[in-house]
């Protein structure tokens, strides 16, 4: 059976999937905290080099974003070096990871942003009147609440980056998608292929799509909702 | 001591406070009272910074109150807010020992140990492990000025600290702040209380459009106000 097969072709890469997924998320929350913060500094250099990350991030698409990764590093630090240094990825996953990771970064510094914003000024303002400083404020006061607030927010941003990293097939990173065109251009039944493929991406999001909802309905319903992202190409 | 010389806040073109100079000595029991917008909860707030005055100083025991030491300040004055503002993702116990061992870097079990007589204190002993979620309104705002007190602070700030309680609980919140007066906490309070103003203040200030207008004992206040404002004002709510 052609479609069975198709499934399980595709189903090898869900490993590779999920890695590269979850180390850019964790990518992703780190560089998304810290633009946040600067985006909401009231310094001026913090601030533009929030607004400008982000702007830059997400005005671009992701796939070309990967291309300036994967390609266009290497032959820059070639020109740089005047043909005496090569320089490649090795292992290719890497650049999945981090260009993964820098792009959700510049998504979740967003929902952060929103979730800071989102917990009630009191909060901060109980916890100067106590003596801690601004940076105490944020990690025991303000970002727990947050993160709560924008749980169901982030949890959406790693389905979406799921389906995202489809993209990675075509600079050889082997994962669900590439599984997937490797068997349909071996034995060309492409459409059971690609249909395996469509069908393990459903298996991976839609129970996760059922646990964000979940999440939402358990969050308070005052937080405000975050905005769906692009669809993927 | 908090001596407060000139102060003026201005929000944009609102000018909420218009120059303000008045002394509040130690063990001393103010209360502020004035119509709605007069100025007062601004007024609290421009002791510990949480605004910042358009202009003027105040000095705490004679050093100026600046951004530059407000955190060393602000660990000097607890201050108890109209919304309770307890930190809901910790329990009763984390509401009162996170400031003194994040601030004050005191021992775990010390805080937690000073944090159980300030609950029994206020009536709370058993609550500790309960969050601000499970608590009534008069039991949360017992909660924030045990937390507040959990700072050892020389002054107490009120900010209209029942006026979001329901009618019954007033009264549990009242009764723990007549026995920090009792103790001789210096303390200000902005409050819309009048009988509590009379029978706990050392000194009441009478607020409106920015300006002090008048300030005596609660008796002079009270029964012989002499500021035709003042009068308007007690005329209607008492």
């Amino acid at each position: 059976m052609d479609y069975l097969t198709g499934i399980a072709t595709a189903a090898h890469g869900i490993g590779m999937t999920l890695y590269v997924t979850v180390c850019a998320i964790l990518i992703g929350i780190v560089i998304g905290l810290v633009m946040a913060l600067c985006k909401m500094s009231r310094h001026a250099v913090p601030k533009i080099i929030g607004n400008v990350y982000i702007e830059v991030v997400r005005g671009t698409p992701l796939f070309v974003q990967i291309l300036i990764f994967a390609y266009g590093i290497p032959y820059l630090v070639t020109a740089v070096s005047g043909g005496t240094a090569s320089f490649n990825w090795k292992p290719i996953v890497i650049v999945g990871i981090l260009a993964c990771g820098l792009n959700s970064g510049a998504y979740l510094a967003e929902i952060i942003r929103s979730g800071i914003q989102a917990v009630n000024k009191g909060q901060s303002e109980a916890s100067r009147s106590l003596g801690l400083t601004s940076g105490q404020t944020m990690r025991y006061v303000i970002l727990p609440q947050a993160f709560r607030i924008i749980l169901p927010a982030m949890a959406n941003e790693f389905v979406t980056l799921i389906k995202e990293t489809s993209i990675l097939s075509y600079i050889g990173i082997v994962e669900i998608t590439r599984e997937g065109m490797l068997w349909a251009a071996r034995d060309f039944k492409s459409f059971p292929a690609y249909i395996g493929v469509a069908i393990v991406y459903m298996c991976l999001t839609i129970p996760l799509s059922r646990l964000v909802a979940y999440l939402e309905k358990r969050m308070d319903p005052s937080a405000p909702k975050m905005k769906k992202r692009k669809p993927g190409i | 001591m908090i001596e407060i010389k000139n102060l003026v806040k201005r929000f944009g073109d609102n000018e909420v406070l218009k120059g303000i100079t008045e002394t509040i000595h130690d063990n001393e029991v103010v209360c502020v009272i004035g119509p709605s917008g007069s100025g007062k909860s601004t007024f609290l707030r421009c002791i510990n910074l949480l605004e910042e005055p358009t202009s003027g100083e105040i000095y705490l025991d004679g050093n100026l109150i600046e951004e530059k030491t407000i955190n060393e300040t602000r660990a000097r004055m607890g201050m108890v807010f109209q919304q309770f503002n307890l930190f809901p993702h910790k329990t009763v116990m984390g509401n009162l020992t996170l400031a003194p061992v994040k601030v004050k870097k005191m021992e775990k079990n010390a805080a937690e140990t000073k944090a159980q007589e300030l609950l029994e204190k206020v009536g709370l002993g058993d609550r500790g492990s309960s969050y601000p979620a499970e608590l009534s309104g008069g039991q949360q705002q017992r909660v924030a000025i045990a937390r507040a007190l959990a700072m050892d602070p020389e002054i107490m700030l009120f900010d209209e600290p029942t006026s979001a309680l329901d009618p019954e609980m007033v009264g549990e919140v009242l009764e723990v702040m007549k026995e920090l007066a009792a103790q001789g906490m210096t303390m200000v309070i902005v409050t819309h209380e009048m009988g509590f103003a009379r029978e706990a203040a050392d000194r009441v200030f009478f607020m409106d459009q920015g300006y002090i207008m008048e300030q005596g004992t609660p008796e002079e206040i009270f029964e012989n106000p002499q500021n035709e404002r003042t009068k308007s004002f007690l005329s209607k709510v008492l």
